[in-house]
């Protein structure tokens, strides 16, 4: 048996006393036609790409004046209280509050489906597998179709968004929590499973509380995210500011819509740099 | 004999790697393991404990044995076993008192053990004597992950003890402890095992700990047995076999040949 094999790339030279390692990268002949190919493929799939999407900048060359005169309608945005500041602060509040409920109230149905989507805390694969299911089909679903089959259902306003977001939420929480979940050391689950404690014991005493800061910052993450899905929300109808800068469009008064989107910018600056504060405050 | 086992037999993927190990523990010893890495200690005491099933091999707790058992009877017996491990597996982000408790789920009713909230008050007080009895009491309502690995350590003991254990199997408890907290661990679990009669077998890292702490030791080399003696009867020779195969002489044989 010799005692040390040397692979085939590595070459010693030289006399016994002073030997170096020659550097021979071993070739791989394959290597750049592959590159080539995928290169190719990804080049191709833009031009089918360009031509679906009726892709023409120079349109955009042609069309700089209208959008100058758009811009120039818009400014100076209007300050009027009356008219437009007090009803803008108002819808926001109001998207505010759909984002915070469509995030809050997904909170149970997200937790319940992510423990039975997670393998480590899932009562039985079948389960699992339904509980997979349904929340893909959640998160397939984009929350402005929701919007919009409960603007149907219960009419133009907030509440409709406030469902909508519930729905959609619950899908991409509930998945990324399971995920989580999934990821976290399963040590204190199989201390308390040889202490002969049950499933739902198990989870939650072990893995739940070990996954908390998680949580919570996925959490904050969806409820940024949340706010600002509320405003295209209220695009379709589902209430906020979205459906105040419509209107604005729509009848013309640009100069109305600049300050509700000024006061949007506002209102995300602010909700992003709360959920920054609790995340670093959660970390430390 | 409180823990007796017999011809424990385990392989994976066609490997063997327990091939007949029998040992027992008495109530009031405390039994070290010794053996190089990947020599089968810890796939013996999870195959005892039931995490891993073994291949084939008798388990007997007190005269019982588990595969003569069934349903709430077996549950009930393996409980009389608790399992330390080298990294603790506790929850940090709880109390020392409220993972304490945890040991004693399977006496508490499901609803009652969704938050340590509802936790009763009699396990609670038993948490805090379990604490009590490894000298944390006073740590009882602080955060586990506040502690230091010693102190985690003796929390996951009293967990062990709040389950009402009476065979604790510990898996390396103190390889990822510093010194003094590895003595301090190692003086717990000897005064557990001497002053209240409990059956304690621990896999050890350090056989200097093994002479100095364990009634006896028992040589696990390749899953087999080499040795279980009284601590006090174990020689450098011992150890040697255990830790370096390349000088054992039968080894030098076969690689003169
Ligand atoms: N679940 C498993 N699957 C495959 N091999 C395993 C498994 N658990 C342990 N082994 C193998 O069994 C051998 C003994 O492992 P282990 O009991 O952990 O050794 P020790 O604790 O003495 O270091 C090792 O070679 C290890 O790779
Ligand atoms: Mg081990």
């Amino acid at each position: 048996m010799t005692p040390h094999t040397l692979t085939p790339a590595v070459v010693r030279r030289g006399s016994s006393a002073q030997t170096r390692v020659a550097l021979i990268r071993p070739k791989k002949p394959l290597r750049w036609i592959t590159t080539a190919a995928v290169a190719a493929a990804v080049v191709g799939l833009h031009a089918v790409a360009i031509e679906g999407t009726d892709f023409k900048p120079e349109l955009l060359v042609d069309g700089w004046k209208g959008m100058a005169a758009f811009i120039g309608d818009a400014f100076p945005p209007d300050l009027s209280w009356e008219k437009t500041l007090k009803p803008g602060l108002e819808a926001t509040l109001v998207t505010l509050w759909i984002g915070l409920l469509g995030t809050t109230l997904s909170v149970p149905f997200a937790l319940l489906l992510a423990a039975l989507a997670a393998e480590n805390t899932s009562p039985h694969r079948l389960v699992y597998q339904a509980a997979r299911a349904v929340l893909s089909f959640f998160r397939a679903v984009p929350d402005i179709v929701f919007a919009l089959i409960f603007v149907t259902a219960v009419g133009l306003g907030p509440f409709a968004g406030v469902l909508a977001l519930i729905c959609h939420n619950t899908g991409v929480m509930g998945k990324l929590w399971a995920e989580s979940m999934e990821e976290i050391d399963a040590g204190p689950q199989e201390a308390l499973r040889t202490a002969g404690a049950n499933r739902i014991q198990q989870v939650a005493n072990a893995t739940l509380p070990m996954v908390v800061p998680q949580f919570v910052g996925l959490l904050l993450y969806r409820f940024d995210v949340n706010v600002r899905s509320s405003l295209v929300l209220g695009l379709v109808g589902a209430g906020g500011i979205g459906l105040l800068i419509n209107q604005s469009i729509k009848s013309f008064q640009f100069d109305s819509m600049l300050t509700h989107i000024l006061i949007v910018l506002v209102l995300i600056i602010v909700v992003d740099q709360f959920s920054a504060w609790i995340r670093r405050r959660l970390a430390a | 004999m409180l823990l007796s086992v017999q011809g424990l037999r385990k392989s994976f993927n066609g490997r063997n790697v327990l091939e007949g190990v029998d040992f027992s523990v008495a109530a009031g010893e405390l039994v070290a393991f010794l053996g190089a890495n990947g020599s089968g200690k810890s796939t013996t005491l999870r195959c005892v404990m039931g995490i891993t099933s073994p291949d084939s091999g008798s388990i007997r707790i007190d005269g019982a044995a588990l595969d003569s058992l069934q349903g709430r009877e077996l549950q009930q017996t393996r409980q009389r076993m608790a399992m330390i491990f080298q990294k603790i597996h506790l929850v940090p982000r709880r109390t020392a008192l409220d993972n304490v408790c945890a040991g004693a789920l399977s006496r508490i009713p499901t609803v009652r053990s969704l938050t340590p909230l509802l936790f009763p008050a009699d396990v609670q007080q038993e948490a805090l004597d379990c604490l009590d009895r490894v000298g944390l009491a006073d740590r009882a309502f602080d955060r586990v992950g506040r502690l230091s690995g010693g102190q985690q350590q003796r929390v996951a003991v009293a967990r062990a003890l709040c389950q009402r254990a009476d065979v604790v199997l510990a898996d390396e408890p103190v390889s990822a402890l510093d010194p003094h907290a590895a003595e301090q661990v190692m003086a717990l679990l000897r005064e557990l095992a001497h002053s209240e009669g409990l059956a304690v077998a621990a896999v050890l890292h350090q056989p200097d700990l093994a002479l100095r702490y364990a009634d006896r030791s028992i040589g696990l080399l390749q899953g087999s047995m080499t040795f279980d003696l009284p601590s006090t009867e174990i020689t450098a020779e011992h150890l040697d076999t255990l830790y370096a195969p390349d000088r054992n002489p039968s080894v030098d044989r076969t690689q003169a040949a």
